[in-house]
């Protein structure tokens, strides 16, 4: 399998007036295209930044980020914004859907933006992912009118409307209850086996690991191992004693 | 995706859609300055249009034929020796011509018996002045008395002045061209409505009357006063006029735009005598009341800069309110791919869709407004009268003002809008994605 996403070295500072905080430090990683992958790490651990490299929306202080085959150190502003549009889509965890726009207008707008359909290929294509992801009857609705799970199954359809090849999900089930939750995995896991799309998705959640092809742990900035979602629930349940203040604290 | 995408649109007028209220201030805001302006701009083509009317009625016609004959070096007098000839030309080369109209010239102490006033006398023939009946309202006596020989027409401040009704006798004092005084009795035969500061210093009698204070023959006049049919003629009549002129035989005074009382001490400098013509128009006649219009532009160029400002520095505070309520949502979209111009356009769309509703809005209020006022006849202040040239307020509205002032107020909006816009633009996505607040 070929790498999607390559990450070398990569270090990631923060300057707070006089201290720096180093939020990655030196972290290396490869994923493959169609795998449905996790990040896992405590709190604090440094899996938002991590996602925010992936996804061009920062760029990393050291090392080489490559996605898609291309080196994003070395692209202008213009093209990262191009890569992002055209090869990554994004689930927030707290879902950023335009307040404005109807459920129907905020997926359709990636496609307004790359402009390459016509009005008709577009609705089609929306209202094919909002069938998928069960809104079918909520395309005039505005996001302040949805639940929770439903505005999240509204992000998953416009992270997927320009079929990119990686889906970046950060603690995408945070804000929503379990049940909610798991719906939303299925069906990012779904489309994930159906499409071949690269999920990588952030969790702390042991329950959420469970639907990995692998975990990544990441603590203290550093990539610490990557397992199968067996052994990686078996040490979350061993570790949680001894872990649990320092989650806490973070 | 650029400005002329619909979807910019729809963001933008849903998002001033949203906060209702603030749209609504800022909206009404707007509007109302440009109802300002649309109604400053209609009072200022209002007192334009009734100075000029009024104006070149009284003083000056569009075009003015006038001139000097000096019986001395140093004694010049306001006069046109020779004016039915004059007239026959100007009937044959002037086809713009709508009519034209004598007028004597003169400058004298009126006296009654309680007071007496240094004036401006125009010697007027009334059975031959169309425009003069539409512009000079008569309040007191009749005007067609004119035609009496020794008959005088003053305005309403004058006859508060001089203590004088219709049917009073008052006696003229004018020094002559030849150095001594004449002295002419004459009867008020009507009191007019005062016309601004023009009625302050203008009155009229009968022009034979004129003639014989001066000892004038019945060739001579004042000034020959064109209404041509088209103002905007002026230039072109005036010119032609100079050249068949000095082709015909006449002596021309070199062109120099300013009203003849001005002129005196120039010509009598010069050392010549005999007759010699002047062509002018009613820019160079009346340039002496245009101060007016010049100090009400700026005035008004004034009060319009301010409340700009004003309102410019209110929309860049709500554009920086709606921005840093929105910089979540643009980290988004610059995440999914939207370019920083797209942004900085929704941003500008929004300012410009603001600026084109609250301004059309604010056109039609102005225009509603001008009308209002002129239809209600509301009587302007004494003072007032002095520089609106009416005892009414006129307020006329024209299409090309109107549309100055929507297409004025939206540029300087949306201009202001692009500054908080371009910030907002330039933020790095995860910067205004992680922003609380
Ligand atoms: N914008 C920032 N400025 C300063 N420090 C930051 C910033 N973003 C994250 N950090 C720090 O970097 C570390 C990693 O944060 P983050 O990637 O958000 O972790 P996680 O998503 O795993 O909770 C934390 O110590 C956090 O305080
Ligand atoms: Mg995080």
């Amino acid at each position: 399998m070929s790498a999607i996403v390559t990450i070398q070295d990569v270090v990631k500072e923060y300057s707070l007036g006089a201290t720096v905080v180093q939020a990655l430090r030196g972290v290396n990683l490869t994923v493959d295209k169609g795998e449905f992958i996790s990040i896992a790490g405590p709190s604090g651990s440094g899996k938002t930044t991590l996602l925010n490299l992936i996804g061009c929306v920062d760029t990393a202080t050291r090392g080489v980020v490559e996605v898609a085959g291309q080196n994003t150190a070395k692209m202008s502003e213009r093209e990262l914004t191009n890569l992002r549009l055209n090869t990554i889509g994004f689930i927030f965890q707290s879902f950023n859907l335009v307040s404005v726009l109807t459920v129907f207008q905020n997926v359709e707008f990636p496609l307004l933006l790359q402009n390459k359909l016509s009005a008709k290929d577009r609705k089609e294509r929306v209202e094919g992912l909002l069938e998928q992801v069960g809104l079918k009857t909520h395309l005039k609705h505005r996001p302040n009118e949805l639940s929770g799970g439903q505005r999240q199954r509204v992000a998953i359809a416009r992270a997927l409307v320009t079929d990119p090849l990686i889906v970046l999900a950060d603690e995408p089930t945070a804000n929503l209850d379990s049940e909610t939750g798991q719906a939303i995995l299925d069906l990012m896991k779904s489309l994930n086996q159906k499409k071949g799309t690269t999920f990588i998705f952030s969790t702390h959640d042991h329950r959420v690991m469970r639907y990995a092809n692998a975990v990544v742990r990441i603590a203290d900035g550093k990539v610490t191992g990557r397992e199968s979602p067996q052994d990686a629930v078996a040490h979350e349940m061993e570790g949680l004693d001894t872990r649990s203040t320092e989650v806490r604290a973070s | 995706m650029t400005f002329l995408s619909p979807m910019l649109w729809v963001i933008a007028f849903r998002s001033l859609l949203q906060h209702r209220v603030r749209t609504f201030i800022l909206g009404a805001a707007i509007a109302g300055v440009t109802a300002l302006l649309v109604t400053l701009t209609g009072a200022f083509v209002g007192i334009r249009s009734t100075l000029l009317l009024s104006a070149t009625t009284l003083m000056s016609g569009h075009v003015n034929v006038a001139g000097f004959y000096k019986a001395s070096a140093s004694a010049g007098a306001p006069v046109v020796t020779n004016y039915k000839k004059v007239r026959a030309i100007i009937d044959s080369e002037v086809p713009e011509l709508d009519y034209v109209v004598q007028r004597g010239r003169g400058w004298a102490k009126l006296v009654s018996e309680s007071g007496a006033q240094q004036v401006g006398i125009g010697g007027i023939d009334i059975t031959n002045e169309p425009g003069f009946r539409q512009v000079v309202q008569i309040k007191e006596g009749k005007l067609d008395d004119l035609t009496k020989p020794n008959g005088m027409l003053i305005f309403e401040a004058q006859a508060r002045k001089l203590g004088v009704k219709v049917g009073d006798t008052m006696t003229i004092v004018a020094p002559t061209f030849r150095g001594t005084s004449n002295t002419v009795d004459v009867i008020l035969v009507a009191i007019a409505a005062d016309i601004g500061m023009l009625s302050s210093w203008n009155t009229f009698m009968n022009d034979q009357g004129l003639r014989q204070l001066y000892q004038l023959n019945d060739e001579s006049t004042g000034a020959l006063q064109l209404y041509l049919k088209d103002i905007d003629q002026v230039k072109p009549v005036q010119e032609r006029l100079r050249r068949v002129l000095a082709a015909s035989g006449f002596e021309l005074l070199d062109p120099d735009p300013r009203p003849y009382f001005a002129k005196f001490d120039s010509v009598n400098r010069e050392n010549w005598t005999g007759q010699k013509l002047d062509v002018t128009n009613w820019e160079d006649e009346t340039s002496f009341v245009q101060w007016i219009v010049t100090a009400l532009t700026a005035l008004a160029t004034i009060v319009i800069f301010v409340l700009m400002m004003i309102i410019g520095v209110g929309i860049m505070n709500v554009m920086w309110i709606s921005i840093r309520e929105r910089t979540r949502e643009i980290g988004t979209l610059r995440a999914v791919g939207m370019q920083r111009q797209a942004v900085l356009a929704m941003f500008v769309a929004e300012g410009t869709l603001l600026g084109v509703m609250s301004t059309v809005l604010g056109g039609l209020l102005g225009v509603l407004l001008s009308v209002g006022l002129t239809r209600a006849h509301i009587g302007l202040p004494t003072s007032w009268q002095f520089v609106f040239f009416s005892e009414r307020l006129v307020i006329s509205p024209t299409l090309f003002w109107v549309l100055f002032s929507v297409g004025f107020i939206t540029a300087v909006i949306t201009l202001i809008s692009i500054i908080p816009s371009f910030l907002a633009a330039r933020l790095k996505p995860i910067t205004a994605m992680s922003h609380v607040g």
